[in-house]
């Protein structure tokens, strides 16, 4: 025979037990709900090593002015036409490229000379400045800032005289393309 | 009710989930070096490969990844280079996938789904598109690998 007092001790009992189930039920639903994302990491450092590099390109390697009577032809355009010249270089921020030609000597044919400078240009191009030709210093062909490729044109003009000895003249030019 | 709310945990909790997945990642170099190179004739310039070893255990039938993410462009001084410039080629495809190099989004390098069990070797090789725009300088950027699995 239970009385009033067994009855009452028991309920506590049961409720801590549904409790317990209720609190063992809920940790594994937040541990399979908010199980942390596995992962393993590892770095590596990427290094990039950019030098100091310059090419140039000509559309043609040589150049030539035909005869012709001052008087008509005062200036004798280049048989070429416009030469195309491509330079490509790396520099550092900011830095300059610049594009230069110098002849070797004066325009020689046997003991016969014609100074360079009677050879001119004209220039097409971002950066590509007209000139006239020295055997006695690099003249400045073109600048540039920065890095990059670009392009331009050279049409060469001869000065064209009466008081040439005839002959076939030839000189040698250098280009040099720098980067600073 | 007991017996309820036991089915019911072993129903929403099985137990090979409940067990933390076990990854493990290593890479045969921590520096990947792009030499410098003519344009002209390297337009892509490509590093040494890089060797990833990897396991995957206790994942069941679960995917699991490998991510590669870029803490920014290449940097040299107040030079740089998008990140964006340089990709990958990776074998063996699968798990293995190409891409290219992000500093936003982790770009995935492989995936499947299971155990890879024993460790498993991959290979990396990064490429950077060479060009005559480049300021000189030596450029470095971190990137940083991830296996993971949900």
């Amino acid at each position: 025979m239970r009385g009033p007092s067994l009855h009452w001790a028991a309920r506590p009992a049961f409720l801590m037990r549904r409790r317990t189930l209720t609190a063992v039920l809920f940790v594994l639903i937040f541990c399979a709900f908010s199980r942390p994302v596995a992962g393993q990491t590892r770095n590596a450092t990427l290094n990039a090593s950019i030098n100091g590099l310059a090419r140039l390109s000509l559309s043609s390697a040589a150049i030539s002015f035909p005869d012709a009577d001052p008087d008509t032809v005062p200036s004798i355009q280049a048989t070429q036409g416009p030469i195309t010249l491509t330079a490509k270089a790396r520099t550092s921020p900011n830095g300059s490229i610049t594009l230069t030609v110098q002849a070797n000597d004066h325009l020689r044919s046997g003991v016969n000379t014609i100074p360079a400078s009677h050879i001119t240009w004209v220039a097409g191009g971002a950066g590509f400045t007209n000139g006239t030709l020295s055997a006695t210093s690099a003249q400045i062909v073109a600048v540039w800032t920065g890095s990059g490729v670009r392009s331009g044109t050279q049409t060469f003009f001869f000065k064209n005289l009466w008081s040439y000895a005839t002959g076939i003249y030839t000189l040698t030019m250098t280009y040099t393309l720098s980067a600073a | 009710m007991k017996k309820t709310l036991l089915c019911l945990a072993l129903f929403v909790v099985p137990p090979s989930t409940a067990v933390a997945q076990r990854l493990d990642l290593s890479l045969s170099t921590a520096v990947i070096t792009f030499p410098s190179s003519d344009p002209d004739t390297v337009p892509v310039i490509p590093a040494a490969p890089v060797q990833v070893t990897y396991r995957v255990r206790q994942n069941n039938n679960a995917p699991w990844s490998l991510t590669v993410l870029a803490a920014g462009d290449l940097i040299s001084g107040p030079s740089r280079v998008d990140i964006s410039n340089v990709t990958w080629v990776a074998t063996p495809a699968p798990p293995f996938q190409n891409g290219t190099l992000s500093k936003t989004v982790a770009q995935r390098v492989a995936s499947g789904t299971g155990n890879v069990n024993p460790d498993t070797l991959g290979s990396i090789t990064f490429r950077l598109a060479n060009s005559w725009t480049y300021t000189t300088g030596t450029y470095t950027q971190t990137i940083l690998f991830t296996l993971s699995a949900p």
